[in-house]
């Protein structure tokens, strides 16, 4: 198989374990989001705007501040709000937030997606 | 950055810190209004700005989610950890295999223990400004955006008594016991400068549950 469908394979079996997760208890949704397509998946579509939107702001962040700071690639970024939390990483080259209120196990839910 | 007691305290903390968890390399504390407060001697200020302008462009966008309690960049050599400890945030960077959660202990317990023995120690919080009562007139318009409007002398002298460069946020409280914090901006029009007002835009005042012609309390955040 080549680099660009293994891929697109591991995008395709990334979206699949993101569907099957979203019903979890605590989990708010998630935005995967390539060059050219977005999925989107969020309990309250009036938020997909706000979410987008401080998703891309704490992608930028986290990555000024690795170079500030010398930590190399950024594997995760954590953020965590009054009862909501966001975990945001680069999957291949897709930028994956998963939304989640606070009590969510961030760390299992990652391994539980290969993302660990 | 702050040289009074105050931070020389909190510098002392932030070595202390790195005395406790060796695996942690720079550190500092910032005020909401991006106000360096105390950091190590290892971080120039222009860094900590920087670092401070990409925190903040997040936290503005994070209303969503309500107040941004913690952030932390985990990067294949290192992580960036900055979180909330009373109405501050402590900055760290730390190696990768730095034990989060003993870190988090130490960090929340240390900062803490010394905000409250330098509350007790000193007579008034050297951060503090009276709040000042003024009067509602409403702003509105496409354009105008979330911050109120404020007489540049009051702003002024704010920022002298809390011995900072400017005044950025406010918060506001509502008589009827509603409360908000918002950026401040001087007041750009002359003919109501001077006149003890606040102008604020319409979404805020909902917010707030005031009218034009109301007072409000309104002090620095």
């Amino acid at each position: 198989m080549s680099a660009k469908n293994k891929s697109k394979n591991d995008i395709e079996i990334l979206q699949e374990k993101l569907q099957s997760i979203k019903g979890r208890e605590g989990i708010i949704g998630y935005i995967l989001r390539g060059s050219n397509s977005a999925s989107i998946d969020l309990k309250d579509p009036t938020k997909i705007i706000d979410y987008a939107v401080l998703s891309a702001t704490s992608f930028e962040a986290g990555q000024d501040m690795s170079s500030m700071f010398e930590v190399d690639e950024v594997h995760t970024i954590l953020l965590e709000g009054e009862g909501t939390k966001i975990l945001s990483r680069v999957v291949n080259d897709h930028r994956l937030s998963i939304f989640m209120e606070k009590n969510v196990d961030h760390n299992k839910l990652s391994k539980d997606l290969n993302l660990a | 950055m702050n040289e009074d007691p105050y931070a020389v305290a909190l510098k002392n903390a932030l070595t202390e810190i790195k005395n406790i968890c060796p695996d942690v390399s720079r550190s500092f504390i910032f005020a909401k209004d991006g106000t360096i407060v105390a950091g190590d001697s290892e971080t120039d200020e222009k860094t900590m700005e920087k670092m401070i302008q990409s925190f903040q462009s997040v936290a503005e966008k994070a209303d969503t989610i309500g107040s941004l309690k913690a952030f932390y960049v985990n990067g294949k050599k290192g992580k960036v950890i900055i979180s909330n400890v009373n109405d501050m945030y402590l900055a760290l960077v730390a190696s990768k295999n730095v034990d989060t959660t003993y870190l988090h202990s130490v960090t929340h317990v240390i900062i803490p223990t010394v905000l409250k023995l330098l509350e007790t120690i000193t007579p008034t919080p050297i951060q503090s400004a009276p709040s000042k009562q003024l009067v509602v007139d409403t702003l509105s318009g496409f354009f105008i955006g979330d911050s109120v409007q404020i007489d540049t002398e009051l702003l002024e002298e704010w920022a002298k008594l809390l011995n900072q460069k400017s005044v950025n946020q406010v918060d506001i409280e509502a008589f009827g016991g509603k409360a908000t914090q918002c950026k401040v901006k001087e007041i750009n029009e002359p003919k109501l400068k001077g006149k003890g007002m606040i102008r604020i835009p319409e979404k805020v005042c909902k917010t707030l549950e005031v009218k034009k012609g109301e007072l409000v309390k309104v002090k620095p955040a």
